[in-house]
């Protein structure tokens, strides 16, 4: 018999071991391609009009830091409560993620992140350079006017903003209906605006007059006065069609209005504006056909309004113009007879304009529609011919989203006066970039203002970030924006998009209170989990846990490759989840 | 306890009663059982191990390796291309010396796709130093996988414990279970001669020049040559607590017998039988089992087979070009012994034919009517109208 202890006593053994530390072999001789932190440009931030910081601003929700999330949006948008409601928010159509199963839903996410922020008493931590003695006069308190105020503001410019209407806001205020926006919510982040210093003049309409006494008062103007006048229907009777614009502001200013007495509508047109008169009307007892010349497909209009409003019960009837509106006289027992729509069939050719077909008559096909109202909401234009930037002008400097004129001091304009998309993103852009564009201009002079502007483009443009212009780190990002086939999608598992609460379409039409609800905590945590962060580095380690020489250290927050020991393997690149390093050729 | 147990069973339960403490296994007919009871009992908590999912057995065996490495029992089992897949990781458990235990269920390689018992698999992990312990029904399974952990232990090399497809991996008969006491006090708790430590730094294995190498090589073949002599202090120690014997090898019959069997495996019990049924008729059969194919129990097959007439070797594997494995092993063997028999090498039962007392008879009879082997390797109960269509 045996003992387990000793029964290997007769066994020699003879191993290699070592105790000298693997420290003494420096296998960054062996290198001859380099790894580095290489952080690209999201989609969904290329995607984003106002370029926010998507990828950055989904980590952090996903770890919770609601805070800085909001004032990672903050750094480009004053209004993510407001953009988390009425965006058409485009970075969806662009999220990689939805190659996987279901884009990431990052508009939620931003109305979370927005809502979350007016309900702490936090204050934003946001940069604002000193008082930099220069004063600008912002025509306009809609999302290019106050976007213009707020970055100018934070680089340090005087802003007064004078305002027609007797509230601010603009088309936030009086176009879109309380059931996308009430008022509360962009009333709280307008004057998160005014507590930059920024003032508002309401009641207060900018004339031509008071544009020349200006160039006196002030060193600079922002133009963003919208499109204030809406184009009239040049039919027969045209002019019996109620204003969209005019309708929907007076609902906002009146709170109800009554129309019962019709139960039916025709809305003439296919933009936003349509679709909005649609669904007011259907919440006040009325049922609206909209009539658009075009097909579905072309319509302006952001689609998941659409759906709502087709959900609510609204009628939609394309490939049809009208070409004389008769009527309404009071019938023979003195009732008030409907009005007489006379409608020209449309036919798509095969010619497209903008990606929308052209549409021409269908022959001399013909219909008639009685309805108890028309709307006219086929667009609109500016008010004023000084609205205009001045055409022609040699000194006009024409960028992606606003124009800077010089007529005597310099002179922007933006919001829908300049932008080819007519979105609250895209008004918000235009006065962020004239902000950039009249700062560099004070510093270094106006043939510096182009590169400067171009300079601070996030990814391939055209949207501009404030937070590369101020020189913060994500100025070091690479433009290239990252492809789905760039992202290690092993690390990621297929999860279902976030469904946000919404009331259901019967009880949405009783009034005009919010149609959908914010995420939960919960809900949005888990959501912004979905993001791939695409080009970010969002601190998951898998590049350090994979270095076969442990040559990765973090520091402060940061990743440090040993060049004494990497190799040049390629395992921490190819492993990391989101495409945020690279891999370049040692100089040998 | 006696119990109606799987063979599969047997080897988990005995795994279970070593109390191993990382196993690391990839699934494959027929060795699954194996390793879903054991991933049970890890859940359930009847053992406290870590089970390491893996993507194939090649992960499977550098986990184990891993494991081993920093002093803990290990257990992982394979089958087939499994094992082979293994192969390279094979020498470096043994290289490493570490006591690392294996069951490897016998099953045939593809192509043909084939799930049936053969014994190509490990017999062609001969010359990776893997100690190789072949069973012959679902009792010597369970106790052979309780004495390659204290064999292993002893002689710091990793151990196989091989078992046939079906035949036993799937087949229930009684077997008696231990209670952990009685596993407890043959089989302590693993006290690792070496292990890596994260207090006291240190690397295994690296970079050894020639000048080293032999000697490594020599030292672990100086282990192997003392497995017998441990092996056999074990299982003494074994059949005191257990009272059951095991043996590196074992005569039946011997003494007078003109032709003996040899095999290892199930087929064993088959010869058993078959040995018995011609002594009935008055033939001078016998039978040499092997349990032990690695390290090759030379000494006690020479005290067997010297001076015997004839030896009919069966072998369920075939090494293509030479003959069946066991027969090769046991010539070599028995070269340099004083009058060697004559070897009859029988490759039968490849894929899961069946070996039956029968097929054993006809291998009697053929032995005792030639004078001497026709050739090196007699292939048995081929459908020689198949073999006669391929000249056609």
């Amino acid at each position: 018999m045996t003992d387990y202890k000793t029964a290997h006593k007769k066994i020699p053994l003879f191993l290699p071991h070592s105790s000298a530390s693997t420290a003494l072999n420096k296998t960054g001789s062996w290198r001859y391609v380099r790894p580095f932190y290489d952080e690209k440009t999201s989609p969904c931030a290329a995607a984003c009009p106002a370029g926010e910081d998507i990828g950055r601003v989904e980590m952090l929700v996903s770890r919770k830091s609601i805070q800085q999330a909001w004032e990672t949006i903050l750094e480009e948008n004053p209004f993510p409560a407001v953009c988390g409601r009425v965006c058409f928010h485009n970075c969806e159509g662009a999220c990689n993620r939805g190659q996987m199963d279901d884009s990431v839903a990052i508009h939620h996410l931003e109305r979370f992140v927005g809502d979350a922020a007016i309900s702490s008493s936090e204050t934003p931590k946001i940069e604002a350079l000193p008082d930099n003695g220069k004063k600008v006069a912002i025509a306009g308190s809609g999302p290019a006017g106050l976007g213009a105020a707020y970055f100018l503001a934070r680089l340090g410019f005087g802003c007064e903003v004078f305002e027609a209407q007797p509230e601010p806001g603009g088309i936030l205020r009086w176009g879109i209906p309380t059931y996308r926006l009430p008022r509360n919510v962009l009333q709280k982040e307008i004057s998160r605006i005014e507590k930059l210093g920024v003032t508002i003049h309401c009641r207060t309409p900018i004339t031509a007059e008071m544009l020349q006494a200006f160039k006196t008062q002030y060193d600079a103007v922002f133009i963003g006065c919208g499109h204030g006048r809406s184009i009239d229907l040049q039919i027969e009777g045209g002019q019996m069609a109620i204003n969209g614009l005019q309708f929907l502001y007076d609902i906002r200013a009146q709170q109800e209005m009554s129309l019962n007495v019709r139960p039916t509508a025709a809305v003439i047109g296919g933009g936003n504006t349509a679709i909005d008169v649609a669904r007011a009307l259907v919440r006040l007892g009325i049922d609206p056909l909209i009539v658009y010349r075009r097909r579905r497909q072309d319509m302006p209009a952001f689609s998941p309004e659409l759906q709502m409003a087709l959900d609510e019960g609204v009628k939609l009837k394309t490939l049809f113009t009208p070409i004389a509106i008769k009527g309404a006289g009071k019938d023979s027992a003195g009732r008030q007879a409907p009005y007489v729509v006379t409608l020209q069939k449309m036919k798509a050719s095969a010619t497209e304009i903008e990606g929308r077909a052209r549409v021409v008559p269908d022959g001399d096909k013909t219909e008639t529609l009685q309805v108890g109202h028309i709307f006219s909401a086929i667009g609109a234009e500016p008010e004023a011919p000084w609205h205009h930037a001045s055409a022609g002008d040699s000194a006009c400097l024409d960028l992606s989203h606003c124009k800077l004129s010089n007529d005597g001091i310099p002179i922007a304009y933006g919001g829908d006066l300049t932008n080819r998309v007519k979105s609250v993103a895209d008004a918000i852009a235009s006065g962020k970039q004239a902000a950039m564009a009249l700062d560099t201009y004070f510093k270094s002079g106006w043939d510096a203002v182009n590169q400067a502007v171009t300079g601070c483009q996030v990814g391939p443009g055209p949207a501009v970030s404030m937070a590369i212009y101020l020189g913060e780190e994500r100025k070091d990002r690479s433009p290239h924006r990252v492809s789905y086939s760039e992202i290690n999608t092993h690390y990621f598992i297929s999860a279902s998009r976030v469904i946000a609460p919404v009331l259901p379409p019967g009880d949405r039409i009783q009034s005009f209170l919010p149609v959908e609800s914010t995420l939960t905590t919960e809900a949005a945590l888990e959501e912004a989990r979905r993001c791939f962060n695409c080009g970010i580095c969002n601190a998951c380690d898998y590049c350090r846990l994979y270095c076969p020489e442990m040559s990765v250290t973090v520091e402060d927050e940061h990743r440090y490759i040993n060049l004494d020991y990497c190799k040049g393997c390629g395992l921490c690149v190819a492993e990391c989840p989101r495409n945020a390093m690279a891999l370049k050729e040692e100089n040998i | 306890m006696k119990q109606v147990a799987e063979g599969s069973q047997a080897v988990s339960e005995a795994v279970r009663l070593a109390k191993v403490q990382v196993i690391a296994a990839y699934p494959i007919t027929p060795q699954t059982h194996i390793v879903e009871d054991l991933s049970e009992h890890c859940a359930n908590g009847a053992l406290n191990a870590r089970f390491i999912c893996v993507e194939s057995e090649h992960s499977a065996m550098a986990a184990i390796i891993g494991a081993a490495s920093s002093g803990v029992r290990t257990f992982t089992a394979s089958s087939s291309h499994g094992l082979a897949y293994m192969h390279e990781l094979l020498h470096w458990a043994s290289g490493a010396r570490l006591p690392i235990v294996m069951a490897d269920v016998n099953r045939a390689l593809g192509p043909g796709w084939n799930i049936w018992l053969d014994q190509t698999d490990s017999l062609s992990q001969r010359d990776t130093g893997w100690v190789q312990l072949y069973c012959e029904d679902s009792q010597d399974v369970l106790d052979t996988t309780l004495i390659a952990y204290r064999l292993a232990e002893s002689v710091n090399l990793p151990v196989m414990v091989v078992l046939d497809a079906f035949f036993l991996s799937h087949t229930y008969e009684p077997v008696d279970i231990p209670g952990q006491k009685t596993v407890d006090k043959f089989l302590p708790p693993f006290l690792p001669r070496f292990q890596l430590d994260t207090d006291n730094p240190g690397a295994f294995n690296q970079f050894v020049a020639p000048q080293a190498y032999m000697e490594m090589r020599y030292n672990i073949q100086t282990a192997m040559e003392q497995v017998p002599e441990i092996f056999y202090r074990i299982t003494e120690e074994f059949e005191t607590i257990f009272s059951r014997r095991h043996n590196l090898a074992e005569a039946v019959q011997c003494e007078d017998a003109e032709i003996i069997f040899v095999a290892a495996g199930t087929t064993v019990s088959t010869c058993r039988q078959a040995v018995d049924r011609l002594r009935s008729q008055g033939e001078k059969a016998g039978l040499l089992k092997l349990k032990m194919f690695r390290p090759f129990p030379i000494d006690f097959s020479r005290q067997v087979l010297s001076g015997k007439q004839k030896v009919a070797v069966v072998d369920r594997n075939c090494s293509f070009g030479a003959s069946g494995i066991f027969a090769q092993e046991l010539r070599a063997a028995l070269y340099n012994a004083e009058s060697p028999p004559q070897i009859f090498g029988y490759i039968a039962g490849l894929g899961g034919r069946d070996v039956t007392p029968e097929t054993i008879e006809d291998i009697y009879w053929q032995t005792k009517n030639s004078d001497s082997p026709p050739a090196e390797n007699l292939w048995i109960g081929l459908d020689q109208e198949t073999v006669e269509s391929w000249h056609n």
